[in-house]
């Protein structure tokens, strides 16, 4: 094997891990500021047709961007009024929106594109570096920002206390209910960027294949650490690139390599329990007391 | 006897899903007339291909039961306040096994088709035998476990139906097993409804899917309701620390609730299986298992109410078939107003539960 195909594996497998690391910080987001968010899928389902829709509608990759930030917002204030200001089950809110994302997006496709299943080509795409689309390096500093604005910000600080123990913060004077919606619309917005980077040539229906899923096994996987969250996304990123690269060259049926970023995930899962912590109040609403 | 009183606050209480209904209802008018259709043509269209015909309201109900299987599994794990996504995949391991025995087991007709139900069963509680145990050995959540062993029994049922089960012929192209035994084959029973006076047409499916489904509602019931096991499966969904306070096993309760909620999940399939295909292939209606989460919701998690939950989600899907053929409204809308009447009944659900409270502290002081 030469050095070409390993360059090209490592970039390659750096622009397949973007999505999956994008949503995984999004969940880390709304994680930390107590709000379960299972509905990153959803999430992603409708930021990455909205990708399509703003790039082929203003000729530019960029609006196809803004796009997507803000349909990631929007899923995200449904998310963060079900659950925070009604109070309703997190879980709850989360599946009905994925079901929700997927009428939304299948029907968006019909109205613009006159197909429910897919839509047109979409020929404005980021400008490509080594082969790949150049917007996946902007993972490396977004993490980063990530990192900075939870742990080094009194934002962030907030955010976090929030998400441990919100009596003691609303005894301090933080608004929670700001505080977790703040949290929950950053996790809209991170999906935005997954959007942006999931293929934004073409929308199929169903062609997030569950990453968004994925990404909420990456957060946990990652200890609820922007960094570690993304590190394990690196790893289902590597191991799906691996599998299309080299599919025809490995001696196993192609369904079984399929299996293994799953499997994977269930295995380390298994052996991290007791050492991964959620945040304390993760997925309790809180009720102010009277 | 016992006196019944039934108080405002339990009328309330019973009818906040209905005004989710209505709410979505409105909704669905709404985005008619913005793609240019009629409240009046909407309404024309889902009647049409809902109600208009015998045969039509039929295949709602005949669509109805897998739905109904479906919610029955997922209510009886969150009864147990155990979160079980993974009916998706159990029902597709569950379908695999049950037509496994139904393509190879060599069995009279009387014996075969209880064993194909049973080993449907035992297939779906394997499949949510691992996810049970890592969250009862090592409390691993099983909202992330089950996600993964969907997508883990789509991979192997895409394998074997490829590859060592597979059964293509000639006839087909699509990946598929061989064809079920003529002794394992769901009969029909559109002629006991003709002779109650009901005509179902016979392009209608209602077979011995539905008898499978209302034993196992019945027996769902009688669980939950009148033994003691149930009594405590509710307990621990109410409240883990009461129930461990007052001695029930937690763990074991939820163990034994994951499980049956697999079996349960095992059935799903086999109406498509057994009865509409004759043969199994990994594309038996999927996301099922994804319907069957929002069924139990809006039933709340009771036998009873997971009926008319099936019956409404049934419904809607017919109607979603009847707005694509006779109006410009996409398909796509029924997942729009699925998704927006759970939200809509859990949210109006929290609200009327918060003015009850309300009220009753009012009316204590």
């Amino acid at each position: 094997m030469d050095a070409s195909i390993i360059v090209d594996f490592l970039f390659k497998g750096l622009e397949m891990s973007c999505p999956i690391a994008f949503a995984a910080l999004g969940g880390v987001f709304s994680e930390k500021s107590g709000v379960i968010n299972i509905a990153l899928e959803g999430f992603l389902i409708v930021t990455a047709f909205c990708v399509v829709w703003g790039a082929t509608a203003f000729h530019t990759i960029w609006m196809g961007l803004v796009f997507a930030l803000i349909a990631g917002v929007v899923m995200s204030l449904i998310h963060a009024v079900a659950t925070i200001t009604f109070r309703v089950n997190q879980i709850v809110s989360g599946v009905a929106i994925n079901i929700l994302a997927v009428g939304v997006s299948r029907f968006l496709s019909e109205r613009v594109f006159g197909q429910e299943t897919q839509t047109a080509i979409n020929p404005f795409l980021f400008p490509t570096v080594m082969g790949i689309s150049s917007f996946a390096f902007a993972l490396i500093p977004i993490t980063g920002i990530a990192w900075f604005v939870l742990y080094k910000t009194v934002f962030g600080l907030r955010l976090r206390t929030v998400g441990e123990n919100p009596e003691a913060a609303d005894t301090l004077g933080i608004k929670v209910y700001v505080m977790r919606f703040a949290g929950v619309m950053l996790s809209g917005l991170m999906v935005g960027f997954a959007g942006a980077t999931l293929f934004p040539t073409k929308w199929v229906n169903g062609m997030t294949g569950g990453r968004g899923f994925i990404a909420l096994a990456c957060m946990i996987f990652g200890r609820w650490h922007p960094i570690g969250a993304v590190l394990a996304a690196l790893l289902f990123g590597y191991a799906d690139t691996f599998r299309i690269m080299f599919e025809t060259q490995i001696p196993i049926p192609s369904q079984f390599v399929m299996m293994i970023p799953y499997v994977l995930a269930v295995v380390v899962l298994a052996g991290m329990v007791g050492r991964a912590r959620p945040p304390a109040s993760d997925g309790i609403p809180y009720e102010p007391g009277e | 006897m016992r006196k019944i009183k039934i108080d405002k606050y339990h009328l309330y209480e019973l009818f906040s899903p209905l005004l989710g209904v209505v709410a979505a209802i409105i909704v669905l008018l709404l985005i008619g007339i913005a793609v240019g259709e009629s409240p009046g043509s909407i309404l024309k269209a889902i009647h049409r291909f809902t109600m208009s015909t015998s045969g039509r309201l039929a295949t709602v109900f005949s669509v109805a039961i897998p739905l109904f299987l479906s919610g029955l599994a997922v209510s009886i794990a969150f009864q147990a306040g155990v979160f079980n996504i993974g009916v998706e995949g159990q029902y597709f391991i569950g379908g695999l096994v049950g037509a496994l025995a139904g393509i190879y087991l060599p069995l009279p007709r009387v014996i075969h088709i209880p064993v194909v139900v049973i080993c449907a069963m035992l297939g779906g509680a394997l499949w949510a035998a691992i996810p049970a145990a890592l969250k009862i050995g090592k409390g691993v959540h099983e909202v992330i476990t089950t996600i993964m062993f969907n997508n883990i029994a789509l991979a192997l049922v895409n394998y074997l139906v490829n590859g060592p089960l597979s059964g293509r012929g000639e006839e087909s192209l699509e990946a598929q097993t061989f064809h079920i035994r003529d002794t394992a084959v769901f009969g029909k029973l559109n002629h006991w409804f003709r002779a109650l006076g009901w005509n179902i047409p016979n392009h209608v499916f209602m077979d011995y899917s539905l008898i499978i489904a209302i034993i196992m509602g019945i027996l769902v019931w009688i669980l939950l309701f009148r033994l003691r096991y149930g009594f405590e499966i509710r307990a621990v969904g109410t409240s883990i620390d009461v129930s461990e306070y007052a001695g029930i096993r937690v763990k074991r309760i939820q163990l034994a609730a994951f499980l049956l909620s697999g079996a349960l999940a095992g059935l799903i399939g086999l109406q498509e299986i057994f009865a509409i295909r004759g043969f199994y292939t990994y594309e038996i209606a999927p996301g099922l298992g994804f319907d069957g989460i929002a069924i139990a919701l809006i039933g709340r998690n009771s036998p009873l109410g997971v009926v008319f939950a099936s019956i409404l989600f049934a419904f809607l899907r017919q109607a979603g078939y009847g707005l694509q053929l006779y109006t410009s409204v996409p398909l796509a809308i029924t997942f729009v107003i699925s998704g927006v009447m759970i939200l809509f009944i859990v949210v109006i659900n929290e609200v009327v539960t918060r003015y009850i409270r309300a009220q009753r502290k009012k009316e204590a002081a």
